[in-house]
């Protein structure tokens, strides 16, 4: 039996029945009175000059209401490493120079959507174009056009990781390897589009509505851009129809609804097209890489070096963190006793890219699992074998990086190798491919330089017993409204439906840095955990008087029973204890408070998730066809909070990075996208979805709430190298260029059968 | 033993760390400091770019070293 009442249960979302039933409110579903309906003018050009804006004939139009440009703003340029100001490089309303074909360079605000579509082809704007550069590997050259001045050979950012002695650790391997791949870019497909509601009203204070993964990155980011105070901004995220790393930073919507509205003193709304979303917001960054890799005759990884340089597109956005963290995963899931990584991020005139699900650690775990499974190869080693006996464990110190605390590493490759067993022999032209992986929950960095705690929460509870709890935590879509109000209950001792959460509302909620890089099950949800035991110990300290008990670590709360804790028959309701005591603080209402900064837990994460994945495919030889038939995942997430959860993270993780891994691009044509739509942009649909399965680990994490860890972004590692080494197990060939269509599988075909012919 | 940051004063305990540093770092006043020890930024990087090996902060430490070096 389970020592818990809540966690670990199987719970519907909070919020889901209002989805599926369509009663659930969006930003884009929100009127207020007076609203005005926003759109966005945008470059048609990847560099050039803006010479002149002149906006006369449509401020004329009938219905039209206010238009801005880079000329009513105050100038600044934004993003989200606020520590470092060079790489706040974006004006979102450009005033001299646009850098790739999406750049916002004026909006309008008009009595509906018709109107201000027709005001902007009113704009006039005068271009002088300049040569432009795509590729960030001709970026780089001394005769590539500067993007941004004084940035010297376009490199945007630079990050460099280093241990052990690493030529020396070459001279010593009885192998060497070296491979170059190269990662695709990717969309990130949220059902809603980037939008934004903003009232600034004649008070000066300004509300956005927004969909967002992070209401306080916004609210700073406004305040900065708007020249406004921090407490003048309220930022509320209604229901969020996705983020997947898109956003968490400030948008063409949110700043140019903000705009309008503070301009005009009206509400304006402004959503995104779904052209807009694919080509003016952000995307998946795409990245070459350079893998040497040593190994000893028995497998034993002696050295590794990467080189990498990715795709920036114009803007720095999270680009540096993704340069990072892909130099950091790439020694990852590994015990590397030397190990050297040298990332370059490049600007280039293409869509900037950023964050998204998995921030550098798909195309890491893609690189490095397939460069592992060659390595076995060539040294007659099994692939589970080589993870086995290089695969991090507990306690293990990445040096100078990271601490691990909590591993399931190998658990997971003792379920994954019986399950590959127990599938037996396998017909033709099948293959299992595996992957191992790890990923970070929450981010320990602090770029943004925020002064508060990265997450934290209020706990109030009412004379009836049931429970408010205030996060500033971001609900998207993965369930972290369910999540919190579950470690809220068990933590209380009362149920889940006594919970009622409030969160993301920057007026009422304490702040939280939001849902992204897998933070909120543990962070959010220590500062929960925190709250909710500081309210337990205001109850108590009534309670243990009312019982006479001598200490109040004698009582616990479970099931809304204050008792014993070695008579748990002896004990009173905890409403009847919740009455009395606010009536016995003179009317005070009981309210705890928590708050969560990790420290001194290395430069990357408090923790770390593992697994292994394997992904069975068939593929037709003639035509390079292939079907993902099964993808099982050993996942080791520590406590499972909601069972339900994680189900719907592993399904959904693995639509996406399959996604990625058969399908998902974005070709360009001189820095235009050339597929920005549903209809031609291919992704994985419910039909061609492989059967999945979850794979139970036990673990528990020290420094995760009830020992709970990430389940969110780590899913989305390994299925591309899984499906890669799937393909060459089920046919023997490999393709190193992301994504693997079966177009580049034919013709890896045609060319080894020429080879054989040779 | 340690080696000082000539610009920002960023302590490190390795001179490829601190070449690191100031490479990585790459804002103008490093660059101006490495430029005035005869070395291209440039350079520099398209060297540790496209080769295995670092052997742009290589060329950078040998400098610091001699020049950047505090005795504990």
């Amino acid at each position: 039996m389970s020592k818990y009442s809540v966690i670990g249960a199987r719970v519907r979302m909070i919020g889901g029945t209002e989805k599926v039933t369509g009663d659930a409110k969006y930003t884009s579903d929100l009127t207020l009175p007076g609203m005005l309906y926003g759109k966005i003018l945008r470059s048609p050009h990847p560099h050039a000059k803006i010479l002149n804006i002149d906006t006369s004939k449509a401020e004329k139009m009938i219905g039209v209401k206010a238009v801005v440009t880079g000329a009513d703003t105050i100038g600044k340029k934004q993003g989200i490493w606020r520590r470092f100001p060079e790489l706040c490089d974006e004006e979102i309303l450009c005033r001299a120079k646009v850098r790739y074909i999406g750049d916002a360079v004026a909006a309008v605000a008009a009595v509906d959507e018709d109107t201000a579509e027709e005001a902007l082809g009113l704009i006039e704007v005068e271009y002088e174009t300049l040569p432009a550069v795509f590729d960030p590997m001709e970026a780089i050259t001394e005769e590539a056009p500067q993007i941004h001045e004084g940035v010297e050979l376009n490199i945007n950012v630079n990050r460099h990781i280093e241990w052990g002695n690493v030529d020396e650790a070459f001279t010593k391997c009885d192998h060497i390897r070296e491979d170059q791949f190269v990662c695709s870019s990717q969309a990130h497909m949220c059902m809603e589009t980037h939008c934004a509601l903003a009232s600034f009203d004649y008070n000066g204070k300004l509300t956005v509505w927004t969909s967002t993964q992070s209401s306080y990155y916004i609210q700073v980011l406004l305040m900065g851009m708007l020249g406004m105070r921090e407490g003048d901004i309220r930022v509320i995220n209604p229901y969020t129809g996705g983020g997947f790393g898109s956003k968490f930073e400030l948008d063409s919507a949110q700043f140019c609804a903000s705009l309008l509205s503070k301009k005009i003193c009206r509400p304006v709304k402004i959503v995104l097209t779904r052209e807009e979303e694919f080509t003016a917001t952000k995307r998946r960054t795409p990245m070459y890489y350079f893998l040497k890799l040593g190994a000893k005759k028995d497998g034993t990884l002696l050295a590794k070096e990467v080189r990498v340089i990715t795709e920036g597109g114009a803007y720095t956005a999270m680009g540096a963190t993704a340069l990072y963290l892909t130099g950091f995963f790439s020694s990852f899931p590994y015990k590397y006793p030397n190990y050297r990584y040298d990332g370059y991020r490049s600007y280039t005139n293409t869509e900037p890219t950023s964050a998204m699900r998995g921030f550098g650690a798909p195309q890491s775990t893609f690189v490095g699992e397939s460069q592992l499974d060659m390595m076995a190869e060539d040294l007659g080693i099994d692939p589970i074998e080589i993870r086995r006996k290089n695969g991090m464990t507990p306690d293990y110190v990445v040096p100078g990086q990271a601490f691990i605390q909590s591993c399931g590493l190998h658990q997971c490759l003792d379920k994954i190798e019986a399950l590959i067993k127990e599938r037996g022999k396998l017909p033709p032209n099948h293959g299992i491919g595996i992957a191992a992986y790890g990923f970070m929950s929450g981010g320990i960095f602090n770029w943004f330089d925020t002064p508060y705690s990265f997450s934290a929460a209020i706990v109030k509870i009412n004379i009836d017993g049931k429970v408010d709890l205030f996060t500033g935590a971001n609900e998207i879509g993965q369930g972290s409204n369910t999540t919190l109000s579950m470690i809220c209950a068990e933590e209380l001792g009362v149920k889940f439906e006594d919970i009622r959460i409030h969160s993301a509302d920057t007026g009422i909620c304490p702040p939280d840095l939001g849902g992204w890089g897998s933070r909120q099950t543990l962070m959010s949800g220590n500062a929960v955990k925190m709250a909710a035991a500081d309210a337990k110990r205001q109850i108590m300290e009534f309670a243990a008087a009312k019982m006479g008990v001598n200490i109040v670590y004698d009582l616990d709360i479970k099931d809304q029973w204050i008792h014993l804790v070695d008579r748990p028959e002896r004990g009173v309701s905890y409403f009847d204890v919740v009455k009395e005591a606010i009536r016995g603080r003179d009317g005070e209402v009981i309210i705890g408070r928590g708050h969560y900064t990790p420290h001194r837990k290395g430069m990357i994460s408090p923790a770390y998730s593992f697994g292994i994945q394997a992904a069975e495919v068939e593929v037709d030889p003639e035509t390079g066809k292939y079907k993902l038939l099964n993808v099982s995942t050993a996942h080791d997430s520590g406590q499972v909070i909601n069972q339900v959860g994680i189900e719907g993270q592993l399904e959904g993780a693995i639509m996406m990075a399959g996604g990625y891994g058969y399908c998902e691009d974005q070709p360009m044509d001189k820095g235009k996208i050339l597929n920005p739509s549903i209809a031609d942009y291919k992704m994985i649909r419910s039909l061609d979805m492989p059967e999945t399965k979850i794979l139970e680990i036990d673990t528990y994490e020290p420094e995760g709430p009830f020992g709970a860890k990430e389940a969110g972004e780590g899913l989305t590692n390994p299925t591309a190298g899984a499906i890669g080494n799937a393909i060459y197990k089920a046919v023997g060939v490999r393709v190193n260029t992301l994504p693997i269509t079966p177009e580049k599988v034919f013709r890896a075909l045609r060319e080894k059968e020429s080879k054989q012919k040779r | 033993m340690s080696y000082h940051c000539p610009v920002c004063k960023k302590v490190s305990h390795a001179p490829l760390d601190l070449a690191r540093h100031m490479i990585g770092r790459g804002d103008k006043v490093h660059r101006d400091w490495i430029y005035s020890k005869g070395f291209k930024y440039s350079e520099l990087l398209l060297l540790q770019i496209k080769s295995f090996g670092g052997e742009g902060f290589k060329a950078l430490a040998e400098v610091l070293e001699k020049e950047t070096k505090v005795e504990d």
